[in-house]
């Protein structure tokens, strides 16, 4: 045994000081907030899409940026939830939001591998690795607020909560990316804009966990 | 007189404000409640141990909780964390103990692990505790085990299948 419960307990009680407890909504505009730098210093960097400056919208792009953003907010308010330990809480909504986004690397791969595609193009890859690349790395902001907000809080489920703090980071990297990005080929974005989200997935599942244990 | 979910939540979010005496009460009662919640899952040894493990986490952790949500499905949630987590720390010592036995070191853990999975097995029907004890535990054959218990081998299979993914959802749902 380690020692006496009271005194235990007497030793906590001395030790306490007021805490602000983690709110929803906090966690929630941290992350969009990083969210939201991580797009301006793309487009600072970068330059946003000529389309986007003309004010035209490719419906292809709109719809795969959409649903990169919605995974991305999904996953999370997913992450925030985790934070604060209740049993009986559901954490599969963003499930539903990984779904609808596995529409995109599917529909890019069916066309991707059909005759006429240029899928292994030298300028596709190299198109397809930029995007990999700067989106990847313009993930790290959210991933950091993430892992940041998780060590604050009590995550009773670190794999999964490493995991989707990765999906998050990775689909609002990717979405910041796409501001710039001016491909709207769907064999572009549902294979490597996706691929993104996978890379960071897993990114987030090996480093997040022994970070966030408690 | 327990104290129940108002008054507990009550006393949490003046432990929150800094009001120490409001927190002694509430750690006296949330020892109270973790004793029992723990009982029914560890050896008796490791109570004592595991409920100020438990406590201290819910000391370093008090901010997780929001006074918009209930206070004991949280408390309930940290207790599961702390005693899945005992759980394997247990075992691990088990695996150790192969080596520590042999130098005559304390082998403290491998009994407690002993105990506790006994304890699980308590919550299977009796074949599936059979089944897991024989294969999973003391190494025998499927169709050793077979022999030994009268359940023919694919029924054995089936058993330990069954019991297995019971204990975990037990663990993980608890």
């Amino acid at each position: 045994m380690m020692r006496n419960s009271d005194a235990l307990i007497a030793e906590l009680v001395g030790s306490l000081e007021p805490v602000k407890p983690l709110r929803f909504a906090h966690g929630l505009g941290l992350a969009l907030a990083a969210a939201a730098m991580s797009a301006v210093l793309v487009m600072s960097l970068f330059g946003m899409r000529p389309d986007f400056q003309a004010g035209q919208f490719n419906p292809v792009h709109l719809m795969a940026t959409g649903l990169f953003l919605g995974l991305g907010v999904a996953a999370s308010v997913t992450v925030i939830v985790m934070s604060r330990p209740c049993v009986g809480t559901d954490h599969s909504g963003w499930t539903w939001a990984a779904a609808m986004a596995t529409l995109l690397p599917a529909a890019g791969l069916i066309v991707g591998l059909s005759a006429d595609s240029d899928l292994l193009s030298r300028q596709s890859l190299y198109h397809g690795a930029t995007c990999f690349v700067i989106g990847s790395a313009a993930s790290s902001l959210v991933l950091a607020v993430l892992i940041g907000w998780l060590r604050h809080g009590a995550p009773t489920a670190p794999d999964r909560a490493g995991l989707l703090a990765g999906i998050a980071a990775g689909s609002f990297g990717i979405f910041a990316f796409s501001l710039h990005c001016p491909e709207s080929d769907i064999v572009h974005i549902g294979i490597w804009h996706s691929a993104v989200v996978l890379l960071m997935a897993g990114v987030g599942r090996a480093i997040v966990p022994p970070l966030v244990r408690w | 007189m327990r104290a129940d979910e108002t008054s507990l939540a009550r006393l949490m979010a003046m432990a929150q404000q800094g009001d120490r005496q409001a927190y002694a009460t509430l750690l006296h009662e949330c020892q109270r409640w973790l004793r029992g919640y723990f009982s029914r899952r560890i050896a008796p040894s490791q109570l004592d141990d595991l409920v100020q493990e438990t406590l201290m986490a819910l000391h370093n952790k008090l901010a997780s909780w929001d006074a918009s949500r209930p206070f004991l499905p949280w408390l309930a949630a940290i207790a599961r964390y702390r005693w899945v987590d005992h759980l394997r720390r247990l075992y691990r010592a088990d695996e150790c103990s192969l080596d520590t036995d042999v130098a005559g070191h304390d082998d403290e853990p491998a009994i407690a692990a002993r105990i506790t999975l006994e304890r699980l097995f308590g919550i299977l029907p009796e074949p599936q505790a059979r089944a897991i004890a024989l294969v999973k535990i003391e190494g025998l054959s499927i169709a050793e085990a077979s022999e030994a218990t009268g359940q023919s081998e694919s029924l054995v299979k089936v058993n330990i299948h069954r019991g297995l993914k019971r204990l975990a959802h037990m663990i993980e749902k608890a």
